[in-house]
């Protein structure tokens, strides 16, 4: 009887040891999750309105600095997005923590677009393709104006370009000759400003 | 002995009973399968010396089901393979794909014993095969020099390589690799320093082209780029 009783209370006390492990106050779970989509430095996250935490390169992952302890209540907000983000969205970010909760948090934000267009000047010829790498554009001969103009798909913000002839219209040599502000020769980085212009003239 | 056919009746009522409980209860298992992205025809799969064609969806984009003809009893083992593919530890390679495709089953596992689950389902996912493109940078001898295909994947950086004399050595040049169908067109980025590079090969010519059925399976590995002192 009398060891019986010592067992127990060896348990219980162990338990209580345990439970005031897990609760102490810099816990045990780190706060972490993957990123996507961020190309430079500027995203700043924060746990329940604190604990300031800047994504650094190379924008893969972020870990808060504060361990929290299972189940505490996590919130986390994004402070301040990069300046080339539209939009910056945390994934299951509120829950109380526990091995599975911490596991599910996740930050994604796109990047800003702008427009990338071509102004074709003296095309006659018909079968005049360009491309900026894997996006294709057939002009077809428009014979109410000299200067065509072709809406390329849009370009991220920091993000490269680069116009090419891919096939030369009949009778005609294109060539790529940028607008000489923000590119000479077609091809770039896209700027902050809304819009690029890439000049195409064509000669018989 | 008063009863002589008492015996054999018995024994033919529990033969009836016996085969009354086994007979069409027996359960079978279809093995369904969907496939996901496929855009071309090629793809046959195969188990247990069935095989079964998978045709393109008819609406692009949309997954296709379908069962294998015949099905399984329950214990029978399976494994879902592309016809003919080398399978090692339960991984394919190989087999009957569709052109310019790749499919692969790495989400569930395409292999099992009937019964193990309530039901057979096997996923195939296909993906749109890449192929290299790739040449030399010739002349090279300023730093700085970065190459891209218009805004499609990272740009590439290319450091010279000079010899003891401090002559330019051709540099290898590696573009990121360019999905089947898919347009390419490589232009200079940033000039190296006191340099001028312009881009020759491709199937134009000028560093552009469509990664089509002649560039396959090798990719197109003509690329030039041409490096001289500026004016």
């Amino acid at each position: 009887m009398k060891s019986s009783i010592l067992r127990a209370g060896v348990i219980a006390l162990a338990c209580a040891l345990g439970l005031s492990a897990c609760g102490g106050g810099s816990g045990d779970l780190y706060l972490a999750g993957a990123v996507v989509g961020v190309t430079e430095d500027g995203l700043v996250l924060q746990n329940n309105g604190g604990d300031d935490t800047a994504v650094v390169a190379p924008y893969t992952s972020f870990q808060f600095g504060n361990r929290v302890s299972t189940d505490d209540q996590f919130n986390i907000t994004v402070r301040k997005k990069p300046d080339n983000a539209e939009a910056c969205v945390v994934n299951n970010g509120k829950a109380r923590a526990n091995y599975y909760t911490i596991g599910q948090i996740s930050v994604t934000c796109s990047i800003k677009q702008h427009a990338l267009t071509v102004n074709i000047q003296g095309l006659k010829g018909s079968g005049l393709v360009i491309v900026n790498g894997a996006d294709r554009h057939d002009v077809p001969v428009d014979t109410t104006t000299d200067t065509t103009t072709v809406h390329m798909a849009t370009v991220s913000e920091g993000g490269a370009y680069g116009v090419t002839v891919l096939q030369q219209p009949t009778g005609q040599n294109c060539t790529v000759s940028g607008d000489g502000i923000t590119n000479s020769n077609g091809t770039g980085i896209m700027g902050k400003t809304e819009a690029t212009t890439v000049i195409v003239t064509c000669k018989p | 002995m008063k009863f002589p056919l008492a015996r054999p009746a018995l024994a033919l009522a529990i033969t009836l009973t016996l085969a009354s409980c086994g007979g069409g209860g027996k359960a079978t298992f279809p093995i369904n399968v969907m496939v996901s992205g496929l855009q071309y025809p090629g793809l046959v799969l195969s188990t247990n010396g069935q095989d079964l064609t998978i045709d393109p969806p008819a609406t692009p984009g949309a997954i296709v089901t379908a069962v294998f003809p015949n099905q399984l009893e329950y214990g029978q083992t399976y494994e879902v393979v592309p016809k003919g593919a080398t399978v090692v530890n339960h991984a394919a390679t190989g087999g009957a794909q569709p052109k310019h495709q790749n499919c692969s089953s790495t989400l569930f596992p395409p292999y099992g014993t009937a019964g193990q689950l309530a039901k057979i389902d096997i996923r195939f996912v296909c993906s749109i095969l890449a192929y290299p493109l790739t040449g030399k940078v010739v002349g090279l001898t300023g730093t700085g020099l970065v190459l891209a295909n218009g805004s499609t994947a990272a740009t590439v950086g290319v450091d010279p390589n000079l010899d003891a004399n401090k002559n330019p050595q051709d540099v290898p040049l590696a573009m990121n690799a360019v999905p089947y169908n898919t347009t390419y067109g490589v232009t200079v980025l940033t000039q190296p320093t006191g340099q001028t590079c312009t881009v020759t090969g491709g199937a134009n010519g000028t560093g552009g082209g469509t990664m089509d059925d002649a560039a396959e399976p090798d990719g197109v590995n003509n690329l030039v780029v041409t490096c001289v002192t500026s004016s």
